[in-house]
């Protein structure tokens, strides 16, 4: 390739030096390629329709299945006729829990087991018998056909009211998931003591559920004892190894595909039933099987964000300084044990410097569908009070919210054992570059300035936050080929679940061996062809995978080298990359093109195999964030326009411009569903079903509940411990904040403090005249 | 998942009609609300009869005197967009608007519009409601947010989705149903049926029968006329409370008018009380607020929509308002 063949910001420009084999990596000192706003590496495929997406899955001689569900919240199954099922034309396979080989053991998350089909249906939409058939109209018709005979129970929807007394029992031993989780340091009472200002609110958010546009699913083949499943996933492995354990199968002998995702959120971390089920039916049926749910199906079985019921009290001096915080937060991840509370105290232990903390989380089974993770879980709950409850107390001490969280930058992570420093904190540089990228000051003085006129009022807030995770770890292996025409294979077993993880990686390697990005063609989520990998989530996939790109690309680059040295009768250490081209450093005219180095010829090929490094001992690598938004309260009817958003985000080095301006958009826009249109309705007083099961009367934000105005400031801080390329995470983060964000403007414009979940005309409206009665 | 239905796609309104004298025949126009219920399982189909063949039921076009004749089958983006109803019935355009989404909006007809079944998520759900022939309303009860406050006879308490009939109950239009029996035309406000008289249909439509066009009535002149519309997101999403005006305005006051509210009932909701306070009046600010007083006074809110009272007065002041600035 001639140097002027190359893409702008590769021309005439050396690959970085090539440590000698086993050195650590050290972040880059420059980059060409990281941190440039490429577009997708999968663009054409993804805009073209030419991607091939697990729903999009057709084989020859695939049959259709179809699940039949329990209508109840609480039922057991007292019998199931499927003879007439079994008659219909087009069915070929019927299976329900008395079926040789279908009563199988079945873990929700963790913990407590039950059934594939368990005769005790604990939620609306547990699986009680499953059909295949040539069409999916088939199947369906014959799922109707199915007769159940369902002794109903009582049910309990509401956590709220699930532990008092004569609840209906989700389990035997009562509806407590376990003893409630406990976090202390210092004394509260001590700390409340030497507040110059005390304050307590209780807050609550509502339950959200995920709705990827791809529908959970898969399809299943067996060929003889191989198993071979293409799931819409966000880990491969994942799906493999529980489905190879829950049909006890080796690994070897189940193959899971999921080169595309169209969106998980969180919920699809692990497999489902639908994927066990769908292997039992392509089994029953000796053909594939191609088993998507429906979108109901989906709200009632795959996962949510759990509601949660917070109390907070909290004091501060009259200079900021934070002396207590007692937390206490009541949830459910429903039937089964699921983190229904899980990390939603976490930013009240460790956002901010504060020496007297107590929490306490109690998750509580109620008669509803099992939790997922859903996008930075527990967090934007937790900050919804956390960030809320600093703007109150800011304005109690007159002073401005940016202010009094700049105040309290903890220096170390106080909540985890031994204190360990954050390998980078930039709280402070978000709070800061934030505030003065939205003009904080200013738009507070505007506010202040506009006053009583008119019932449309101005409002800013902010709100900022940490994100437990992100940092990433081992386990990674990638393997990256080298081919004799200078062009390469990168092979992962992580899955792009839409962030394009697959550009990022396919710009280090870029960046390691001076290669054009077309020129590397990408093997990923694939078990039976890439290396095991964890599954795409806790915004852990850059910081875990780059790293270990970046080592399998040097170790391609320290063969390459070491051919040439052979060719040129010089030592590798002399060498350099430049231009296709390998180089000697002291004599310039010593020079090989990397085609024509004799090994590679030879061979064919060069693999280098990179893993995934220690993290860096007694240390935490942690993203952090602050937003800031303007919003217009009609403070009549209680509509809210957002106006703008600000995002300023530390998570380290920024790898690709492009990529991160689609979190952190993507990110705010999940936020504003959470403060602003979304919430689960479940029918408690009558029948405990759930009310709103489409997606017109489950409200996700549109296109208008989002402003045009999201601005993104990256707060690109050194990190040279992390890992070798400086990343942090970014995809949860960015929606930690922004529900208490908007909260807090709102309040800004209107003096009222929503602090339930979602600020919408039904709440707002009611809260606006209530302040006005009041006067 | 869709039941097993014949489709037929007649040449004729009256081949139309024969189809669907026949049992378990459903309308199909746009399909966006007709789609949806069969998929749902809301009811059943045995024959859906397309009326897209029928190009008289097309367009928009004046009449002979001068008010304006909507065929059955104008999509609500061309009633939206016409210039005639922009600028004689604004109001209506504005309720066009604020329908749904751009595509529905393209797709949906306004004959389908005026005809759409109710959005309670008991009667879209699977719960044998009364309105199904059940024997049990689960809203009254149940989670009632997004249900009615006024007109609900203490039976089925759905409030109507349109945000076009509240409009041409103002503008005092009339539907053309055709029939067995021939042709009639309807006052659009007698067109909806409330649960008092019938809890099971929501349109004095007879089996076999069809709208085929609306007619406005020339506009008066001095008439001012709005839509306002408030909802839960700020798109696709149906009204929790909105109010259609349509008032004539001579010397400074009211002459004459009417005041639709949507969201507020299981019909279109004339507001009687606003209107008898405001004709004869001039819109000032005691006026308005003694309007948007009235309009709630004997609101039977539910345990959870005890918003709309606010909510109703803070846009009927909002909109009165407006008017009268003119
Ligand atoms: C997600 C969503 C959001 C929506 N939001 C709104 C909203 O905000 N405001 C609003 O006003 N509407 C809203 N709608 C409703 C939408 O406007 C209607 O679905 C549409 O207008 C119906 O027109 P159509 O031609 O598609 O009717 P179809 O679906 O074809 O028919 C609807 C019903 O009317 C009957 N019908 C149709 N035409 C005739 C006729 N000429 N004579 C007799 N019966 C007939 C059909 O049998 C059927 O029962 C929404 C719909 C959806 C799906
Ligand atoms: S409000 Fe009407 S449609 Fe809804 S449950 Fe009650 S009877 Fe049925």
């Amino acid at each position: 390739m001639k140097a002027s063949d190359k893409p702008y910001y590769l021309r005439g420009i050396p690959v970085p030096e090539t440590p000698a084999p086993g050195k650590e990596l050290h972040p880059w000192k420059e980059t060409h390629v990281i941190g440039k706003p490429l577009s997708r590496a999968d663009a054409y495929q993804r805009v073209s329709g030419a991607a091939i997406f697990p729903s999009d899955t057709l084989l020859p001689d695939m049959l259709y299945g179809a699940i039949l569900r329990c209508p109840y919240p609480n039922a057991l199954v007292k019998s199931v006729d499927v003879s007439q099922a079994e008659r219909l034309s087009g069915v070929r396979a019927v299976i329900t829990g008395s079926t040789p080989g279908a009563d199988l053991k079945w873990t929700y998350l963790q913990g407590s087991s039950t059934k594939l089909f368990d005769p005790h249906c604990r939620f609306e939409g547990e699986t009680v018998a499953a059909v295949a058939a040539e069409t999916p109209y088939q199947a369906w018709d014959a799922v109707q056909t199915i007769s159940v005979q369902y002794q109903v129970l009582p049910y309990t929807v509401d956590e709220r009211s699930a532990i008092e007394p004569g609840a209906p029992k989700v389990h035997q031993p009562g509806n407590r998931v376990g003893q409630p989780e406990k976090y202390q340091r210092g004394g509260v009472e001590k700390g409340f003591s030497e507040a110059d200002v005390v304050l307590e609110q209780d807050y609550r958010t509502e339950c959200e559920l995920h709705t990827p546009l791809e529908l959970h699913g898969c399809v299943a083949k067996w060929d003889g004892d191989q198993l071979t499943i293409w799931e819409s996933t966000q880990g491969v492995y994942g799906v493999q190894s529980k489905v190879a354990q829950v049909l006890a199968l080796p690994l070897s002998k189940v193959r899971v595909v999921g080169h595309y995702i169209g969106g998980g959120f969180g919920s699809k971390l692990q497999p489902g039933k639908y994927t066990v089920i769908a292997a039992l039916l392509a089994k029953a049926a000796a053909r594939p099987v191609k088993l998507f749910l429906s979108r109901e199906e989906t709200f009632l079985s795959c996962g949510n964000r759990p509601p949660s019921n917070m109390r907070l009290k909290a004091g501060v001096k009259k200079d900021g300084t934070l002396t207590a915080l007692q937390f206490s937060v009541t949830g459910t991840g429903g039937a089964y044990p699921a983190g229904g509370v899980s990390l939603v105290d976490w930013l009240i232990r460790d956002l901010y410097t504060c020496p007297n903390v107590q929490t306490e989380a109690i998750d509580i089974f109620t008669h509803t569908g099992p939790a997922r993770p859903f996008r930075a879980p527990g967090h934007p709950q937790g900050s919804w009070a956390l960030e809320q409850m600093l703007d109150a107390l800011a304005e109690k001490i007159s002073m401005d919210p940016v202010e009094l969280r700049l105040k309290n930058i903890p220096a170390f992570s106080q909540a985890r054992d031994g204190n360990p420093k954050y390998t980078t904190t930039g709280l402070r540089e978000c709070l800061e570059t934030g505030a003065k990228t939205f003009g904080w000051r200013e738009a507070l003085q505007r506010v202040r300035e506009s006053g009583r006129a008119g019932h449309i009022k101005r409002g800013v807030g902010m709100a900022a936050c940490l994100w437990v995770a992100g940092g990433g770890g081992p386990p990674s292996t990638i393997i990256i080929k080298l081919f004799s025409d200078g062009s390469a294979n990168l092979n992962m077993g992580a899955s792009d679940i839409g962030t394009g993880t697959k550009t990022v990686m396919a710009m280090v390697l870029s960046e390691e061996l001076g290669l054009d990005i077309d020129r590397i063609q990408i093997e990923n989520a694939d078990t039976g062809t890439t290396q095991y990998a964890t599954p795409s989530g806790g915004s852990k996939t850059v910081p875990t995978e780059a790293p270990a790109v970046r080592a399998a690309a040097v170790h391609v680059k320290q063969q390459l080298l070491a051919m040439a040295a052979e060719d040129l009768k010089t030592q590798a250490a002399n060498l350099i990359i430049k231009d296709g081209e390998i180089v000697a450093a002291s004599d310039p005219s010593k020079k090989i093109k990397i085609t024509d180095v004799a090994g590679l010829k030879k061979r064919g090929v060069l693999v280098g195999v990179g893993y995934r490094g220690p993290n860096p001992k007694n240390k935490v690598t942690n993203p952090f964030g602050a937003q800031f938004c303007e919003v217009l309260v009609n403070t009549r009817t209680g509509e809210v326009e957002v106006v703008r958003f600000v995002a300023a985000q530390d998570s380290g080095r920024v790898m690709n411009r492009l990529t991160y301006e689609n979190q952190v958009i993507g990110g705010i826009t999940m936020g504003i569903g959470l403060a602003m249109t979304e919430f689960r309705v479940l029918d408690k007083n009558e029948t405990g079903k759930l009310c709103n099961k489409n997606w017109h009367d489950y409200k996700l934000p549109t296109a208008l509940d989002v402003p045009s105005d999201i601005v993104s400031v990256p707060v690109e801080l050194e990190d040279s411990e992390a890992n070798s390329t400086g990343a942090k995470g970014l995809g949860e983060p960015v929606t930690i904040p922004t529900a208490a964000a908007i909260a807090n403007a709102v309040y800004n414009a209107t003096g009222i403090r929503v602090t339930t979940t979602p600020i919408n005309p039904v709440q707002l409206s009611l809260l606006l005249s209530e302040a006005k009665i009041k006067g | 998942m869709l039941p097993n239905f014949k489709y037929v796609r007649p040449g004729s309104v009256e081949e139309a009609i024969d189809h669907l004298t026949s049992e378990g025949a459903r309308v199909h126009a746009g399909g966006t609300d007709l789609l949806g219920c069969l998929r749902d399982n809301v009811f059943g189909a045995l024959k859906v009869v397309s009326i897209n063949a029928l190009d008289d039921l097309r367009g928009i076009r004046q009449t002979p005197d001068r008010g304006v004749r909507i065929g059955a089958l104008a999509t609500i983006t061309q009633v939206e967009n016409h210039e005639l109803i922009n600028e004689r019935y604004k109001g209506l355009a504005m309720g066009a608007s604020e329908v749904a989404s751009p595509q529905l909006r393209n797709q949906g007809t306004i004959g389908g519009n005026i005809c759409q079944k109710p959005r309670c998520w008991y009667y879209r759900g699977e719960f044998h409601c009364i309105r199904k022939g059940g024997n049990l309303c689960y809203a009254f009860g149940g989670e009632n947010q997004f249900h009615c406050i006024f007109g609900s006879d203490k039976k089925c308490c759905i409030v109507h989705p349109s945000d076009i009939a509240p409009a041409l109950v103002a503008f005092d239009a009339r539907v053309r149903v055709s029939g067995h029996k021939g042709d009639r035309l309807v006052p659009i406000e007698k067109f909806y049926v409330l649960p008092g008289e019938d809890v099971e249909r929501e349109t004095v439509l007879e089996a076999g029968e069809i709208v085929t066009e609306i007619i406005l009535p020339p506009i008066i002149e001095g008439t001012r006329s709005s839509y306002r519309k408030v909802r839960a997101r700020r798109s696709w999403d149906f009204a929790l409370a909105g109010v259609a005006l349509a008032l004539v305005l001579k010397g400074g006051k009211v002459e004459s008018g009417r005041v639709v509210l949507s969201g507020a009932a299981p019909v279109p909701w004339r507001s009687h009380t606003v209107e008898k306070v405001i004709i004869g009046q001039k819109l000032d600010s005691k006026t308005i607020t003694r309007a948007a007083e009235t309009a709630v006074h004997n609101a039977e809110p539910l345990a959870k929509n005890s918003y709309k009272i606010p909510l109703f007065k803070a846009i009927i002041e909002e909109e009165l308002t407006k008017i009268a600035i003119g």
